[in-house]
């Protein structure tokens, strides 16, 4: 083995020039395929931070206009998702649907200090949102149970409303802001990329709005969902249930507009996948140039060294020698300088990671150690192929070329 | 006997097919020293590739120190050239990018002999052939008659039962050729079987006996 890799080395080093050049474009080809994989990664784990299967297994729900005649009704209808929904939905489909919660819009609520106020809406919601909508508290705390229990006039700010309201976001703590006519106290400060959102707590939203039952949105956290189907099943039977609450057609699919977050996760996964098999699938190709070239030159070299290979059968190697040893560049050269390749493809993935932080998109578009790996299995056998036929038509070289002369 | 050729027979296939040797019958003993010598185109390099393993005969026999050769695979043939011959070529064949003591000990490589039992071996032969201060030389850093030594140490490391050597003085000058010739003829006196095909008559001088080959029969020095 050790004297195998001596040999190579040996005729290797004996055609540097050649054998950099073939090599570059091995290294290139490798390149490519290391800076797809980890920008294709990058996608990969920007969606992964900012969905996963826990989140995701959820439905939001909105009420729309009906489209077509019902019971007596004519279409055009307008749908009014109500608080007494949530027992409607929870108790319809026990199979799926874990819980039930709603929020509460309050559009063109205006909120204001002795400084300054805002008026971008105020957003009666669950403790739960926080989570859900990867909300960054930076100062105080979110809503908690007791604040909705106790129907609690307190509300968290987003940072840039809060430094607006109170000159620095870090003094809005334990402030007090106005709206409705009342007196509300701040308990934390949030901080997210475009959310600029105030939440409430949701029972105080709908006793400032007068107790109407109405609900903008609701959120239905559904369970047993391991497919697509399961998720259109558990989008069934929600639709099921406020159809016959509303009185509208179940296929009425404009009553009540549904998001399947579940599904579209799995959508999310599926692209991902597809995603990735065309980035190996484009990597591959850019790297079969490169394997096309290796075994090229490999023809090249075989012609060239005739005479040498005929003097070695003369003095005893046999067929399998030569043709070990042919294959054995091949795949000397296409790893040696595929590492190249996959060395300065890691430092441009390292570099793209650096240069994205800020991207939301794009999160750590780096290859892993399976990747790696999986790229040396692909190196080895790459360059076997392409040292193979050349290695063959080597073995095809007769002792007796040994004894011509040029 | 050494090398036993009983009535040889090779034709070249083609348009118009070439009958190169007809018939050689050729006993060489242990321990001598021949030369085969001819015109070229009499035959002399198809019955040296013959002997050599290099390459097949159509009918007839040959026995190589006591072994059949005939109807050989790549493997075995290959296998037996290893073992049995030591070649010695015109233009040295030595691999250019091997320095001398690498060159040497390339057959015993093909062995499997492990580094470095076979590099040892390798600068004991070039030692014999004065040549202990070149090891680390490449080709191109040595003389003719250095390098065609080089060849020689080659040829002898796997101890083979005959040497066969191809115009081994082809690409010398007269005083080297004389050295090269001296070394063939002291390993002769120690034992060794040694072939050389020549067209030169002052090295055809030079050995026991003189087998002159023309039109692809043997017209002198063979069997009587």
């Amino acid at each position: 083995m050790i004297d195998l890799l001596h040999e190579i080395a040996q005729t290797l080093s004996h055609n540097k020039l050649r054998t950099v050049l073939t090599g570059m474009a091995v290294a290139w080809g490798i390149f490519m395929l290391i800076v797809l994989l980890g920008a294709s990664r990058g996608v990969y784990n920007g969606f992964t931070s900012r969905a996963d299967l826990e989140t995701s297994s959820s439905l939001s729900v909105w009420g729309g206009y009906t489209t077509k005649p019902y019971s007596g009704y004519r279409e055009g209808r307008p749908v009014q998702l109500k608080d007494s929904d949530k027992a409607v939905i929870k108790n319809s489909g026990k199979q799926y649907v874990r819980n039930v919660v709603a929020t509460r819009v309050l559009d063109s609520a205006r909120v204001s200090t002795e400084r300054d106020y805002i008026s971008n809406g105020l957003y009666g919601h669950f403790p739960q949102e926080q989570k859900r909508a990867k909300l960054d508290m930076i100062y105080g705390r979110f809503l908690n149970d007791r604040d909705l229990e106790e129907r609690r006039k307190v509300m968290v700010l987003e940072s840039k409303n809060a430094r607006l309201l109170f000159g620095d976001e870090s003094k809005a703590v334990g402030g007090r802001v106005d709206a409705f006519g009342l007196s509300w106290l701040v308990v934390g400060v949030y901080f997210h990329e475009w959310e600029s959102g105030t939440y409430i707590p949701f029972t105080t939203a709908m006793v400032v709005t007068g107790n109407d039952g109405n609900v903008s949105e609701l959120f239905v956290n559904i369970k047993n969902v391991h497919t697509e189907a399961d998720g259109t099943a558990a989008e069934q039977s929600v639709r099921k249930a406020l159809a016959g609450s509303h009185e509208f057609a179940v296929e009425d699919n404009g009553a009540v507009h549904i998001w399947n977050r579940f599904n579209s996760y799995l959508r999310n996964i599926q692209a991902n996948d597809i995603l990735s098999t065309a980035v190996w699938i484009i990597g591959l190709l850019t790297m079969l140039s490169g394997i096309v070239g290796v075994s090229n030159i490999m023809f090249v070299s075989v012609r060239e060294r005739t005479h040498e290979i005929g003097i070695r059968r003369a003095i005893g190697a046999k067929p399998r020698s030569i043709l070990l040893q042919i294959v054995a560049e091949s795949v000397a050269i296409t790893t040696i300088f595929g590492y190249v390749g996959v060395v300065f493809g890691t430092a441009v993935t390292v570099v793209m990671s650096k240069l994205t932080e800020n991207v939301d998109f794009l999160e750590n578009p780096t290859v892993d150690l399976s990747t790696a790996l999986n790229v040396t299995v692909v190196l080895v056998v790459a360059g076997a192929l392409a040292g193979l036929f050349p290695a063959i038509k080597a073995t095809w070289v007769r002792p007796v070329e040994a004894l011509r002369y040029e | 006997m050494m090398i036993e050729l009983k009535d040889i027979n090779k034709t070249y296939p083609g348009v118009v097919p070439l009958h190169v040797l007809k018939g050689i019958n050729l006993d060489i003993e242990r321990g001598e020293l021949v030369s085969i010598m001819g015109a070229s185109g009499s035959g002399k390099s198809t019955l040296l590739n013959i002997i050599g393993i290099l390459d097949t005969y159509d009918t007839g026999s040959y026995v190589l120190d006591g072994t059949m050769i005939r109807d050989l695979s790549e493997n075995r043939a290959a296998e037996l050239r290893n073992r049995l011959i030591g070649f010695v070529f015109q233009s040295f064949n030595l691999i250019n990018y091997k320095n001398a003591l690498e060159n040497v000990a390339l057959p015993l490589f093909y062995q499997g002999v492990s580094r470095r039992k076979r590099n040892a071996l390798a600068m004991e032969q070039l030692d014999r052939m004065g040549l202990a201060d070149r090891a680390h030389h490449l080709p191109s850093e040595m003389s003719g008659g250095q390098k065609q030594r080089v060849a020689i140490a080659r040829a002898l490391i796997t101890n083979p039962s005959i040497i066969l050597a191809d115009e081994p003085t082809g690409a010398l000058d007269s005083q080297t050729s004389k050295e090269v010739m001296t070394v063939f003829r002291e390993l002769n006196a120690a034992g060794m079987t040694i072939v050389i095909v020549t067209h030169d008559p002052g090295v055809g001088a030079q050995t026991n006996r003189i087998i002159r080959i023309s039109d692809g029969v043997i017209i002198s020095g063979g069997n009587d």
